[in-house]
């Protein structure tokens, strides 16, 4: 694929995949017609935006970052009121619509291994080139169809290296972070004088490695007053399984709201696993690993035995030009944007 | 020598390697490899000097200030930007930020780096043209706004004629590059207030010639960028002798008032913050003022029924009705 295509008449839009930055931008599957190639389109519809240096921060940062386990894009372009960012397409989409769709109680030990190792492959690399990402969650991590877990979601990160300075510690908030709340870090909810570094990333680590086996991230559903409280108060989260959901004498489960299915109930993860969680979710920043210690663990030793991600997904398939489409959606979004763009002057200035 | 581990290079040493290194790149294929692979781990190795690495803080500032002198004296500096385009991805990125550390060195209140490329200008130029080659576009970016930072800099660049090249950067047809371009022309307009509007006051025509290409460019982030630059530029008081000549001329209101009614609400709402100079002006020139009263009506109907849904918008509120009550008395020169 030439890596310069610019011409937006290339790309033939074929479904709608989704929706981020709050609705303002939206993803689609396309193919590039003259290389047949299938790419994810991100349109992000300017005049929605307010401030346009979001978008910019964005796509400059991740022109500057270069890893088998970050998700790319081919080229970034302006046309009409709408900026276009043409990535290589992750055919099994986030691990979160995974996760929605196929794993409600969460993906297997193996599967989550496998992606918990690419995903500390990318962060070790942004962390030694000096960024915090600060929202690491399932749904910033995209499964190619060759099963190859890419990190994604740059919009809310920031530089370590400020003022000419490597900084031991960051104080600013990511701005409009609202919806990745559930997966930061004690020290960065606090907003207080310590301030937080990388390790605020790996908590979000130990955060995913529940979302991922739990299918749903800790303290989901609660208010975000409780959730601090209870992160600030050293609550870890766990992964849930026959060792850690609590049972009466009588063998019954009685954890939680008492919905828990006996598939849960019976299951069982690794102590390995249990353990790295646990690691990741300390509530002392410094008693955390680093991503590189992390993937020195002997957990990861167990994927050279393992099946390959792709059938560990299994009856998951990836998206292709085949798998129904649904261009009505689109339509409709297409004739949302024409009218919320239309303001309509009548008037001619007489000059 | 010390038995586990390698012995510690030097400043003068590293910085000899690096240069014999980054002059092994133009050479054949074999020997530029090797020179690749020396360039990457000498600038590894200078960067940990500066910044030191999760494992060792950052070199004595003897050494550092060792560093600095052997990168001047050997011109490294220029080399390097010079040749940044046959480094690899990650050490180009280890360029800038090897750049970017030595240009904030300090000696009490001097930067002896700023002084050091105020005498080799054409470290400035190289950068400035990095924006022609989308392999050290962004590269080149973070060290030209790093550069903008200071006063002297920023008047070379400012004063060069490479600077008009900008007005093209900011167009480029990707847009990630040229949104980098824009905020390095952006930063290069607005930082040190006095010289800006020295600048602009000196260049006007020239400037305000190319930044109408920018107005009226096909490119709607272009278009939207630099109307909101404009806004700015006009209502910083330091401008105040451009914004003068700025709304004096009936072609510049015509743009304006036709921008209001561009099809983008973001557009319209920039045109907004310029329009309103125009009106506000207590001395109008009579060709303003009578585009003013040509379209009176027109325009205090279009006002009241401009973005009316930004109702806690209170400033916004506030001007607008401000202007239409302008316009509403707005009366001929007596005499005409």
């Amino acid at each position: 694929m030439s890596n310069l295509d610019i011409n937006l008449n290339d790309y033939k839009i074929i479904s709608t995949l989704g929706q981020c930055f709050e609705g303002k931008a939206i993803v689609s599957l396309a193919k590039h017609v003259p290389t047949n190639t299938m790419v994810a389109v991100k349109k992000f519809i300017m005049d929605m935006i307010k401030d346009n240096a979001l978008v910019d921060f964005e796509i400059i940062l991740m022109r500057q970052l270069l890893h088998p386990n970050i998700l790319p894009y081919f080229t970034s372009f302006v046309n009409g009121p709408n900026v276009y960012v043409v990535s290589p397409l992750m055919a099994y989409g986030s691990c979160q619509d995974l996760l929605n769709q196929h794993f409600n109680e969460g993906l297997c030990e193996q599967a989550i291994v496998i992606i918990l190792r690419d995903l500390l492959d990318a962060l070790n690399y942004i962390h030694k080139k000096g960024y915090i990402h600060r929202a690491i969650r399932a749904s910033h991590v995209l499964v190619s169809s060759t099963g190859k877990a890419c990190l994604t979601g740059f919009r809310y990160a920031c530089p370590i290296v400020c003022n000419g300075k490597w900084q031991k510690t960051i104080h600013s908030f990511p701005s409009s972070t609202k919806a990745n709340l559930n997966w930061l870090s004690p020290e960065l909810l606090e907003q207080n004088l310590l301030g937080y570094n990388e390790k605020s990333d790996i908590y979000s680590v130990g955060m995913v490695i529940c979302e991922l086996a739990n299918g749903s991230e800790p303290f989901a559903g609660m208010s975000s007053t409780l959730m601090l409280t209870e992160k600030v108060r050293g609550c870890t989260p766990q992964l849930l399984d026959y060792t850690t959901v609590p049972r009466d004498i009588n063998g019954d489960c009685s954890g939680g709201d008492g919905d828990i299915s006996l598939k849960i109930i019976n299951r069982r993860f690794s102590d390995n696993i249990h353990e790295m969680a646990a690691q990741c979710l300390n509530r002392e920043p410094f008693y955390r690993p680093s991503a590189e210690q992390l993937l020195k663990h002997s957990l990861f030793k167990t994927i050279k035995n393992s099946l390959p991600l792709t059938d560990l997904l299994k009856p998951a398939i990836p998206l292709s030009d085949r798998v129904a489409f649904n261009k009505e959606d689109i339509e409709n979004l297409d004739t949302f944007n024409y009218f919320a763009n239309l303001q309509i002057n009548t008037c001619e200035w007489d000059f | 020598m010390p038995l586990f581990g390698k012995s510690q290079k030097g400043p003068a040493e590293v910085v000899k390697a690096l240069k014999e290194a980054v002059n092994g790149l133009e050479k054949g294929d074999k020997k530029a490899e090797k020179a690749q692979e020396d360039v990457s781990k000498n600038l590894v190795l200078i960067k940990n000097m500066l910044y030191g690495t999760s494992e060792s803080e950052p070199q004595t500032d003897i050494i550092v200030a060792q560093l600095a002198q052997e990168l001047y004296n050997s011109n490294l500096l220029l080399l390097l930007i010079q040749n940044l385009n046959r480094i690899d991805f990650e050490g180009k990125k280890d360029v800038a930020q090897v750049f970017n550390n030595i240009l904030r060195r300090q000696i009490g209140t001097r930067s002896p780096t700023v002084e050091y490329i105020c005498t080799k200008p054409e470290i400035l130029c190289t950068l400035m043209s990095g924006y022609e080659h989308q392999e050290i576009a962004l590269n080149c970016g973070t060290m030209l706004r790093e550069c903008a930072r200071y006063e002297a800099l920023a008047k070379i660049m400012l004063y060069s004629e490479d600077f008009y090249n900008f007005f093209r950067y900011v167009e480029v047809s990707t847009f990630d590059i040229a949104s980098d371009a824009f905020s390095t022309f952006k930063e290069l307009l607005t930082r040190h207030k006095m010289l800006c509007a020295e600048f602009l006051e000196l260049n006007y025509d020239k400037v305000f010639n190319h930044y109408q290409r920018l107005l009226n460019s096909e490119n709607y982030v272009t278009r939207r960028q630099s109307l909101k630059l404009l806004g700015e530029l006009l209502l910083d008081r330091h401008n105040f002798t451009v914004m003068t000549r700025y709304i004096s001329n009936p072609d510049n209101l015509k743009l304006m008032m036709n921008m209001l009614k561009e099809r983008s609400r973001n557009i319209q709402f920039e045109a907004f913050h310029v329009f309103k100079v125009f009106v506000a002006n207590p001395n109008k020139p009579k060709p303003i003022l009578d585009i003013l009263l040509r379209n009176q009506e027109k325009l205090v109907e279009f006002l009241m029924k401009f973005h009316t849904d930004r109702c806690e918008d209170e400033q916004f509120n506030d001007e607008k009705a401000y202007l239409i009550r302008q316009i509403k008395e707005l009366k001929p020169l007596p005499g005409h």
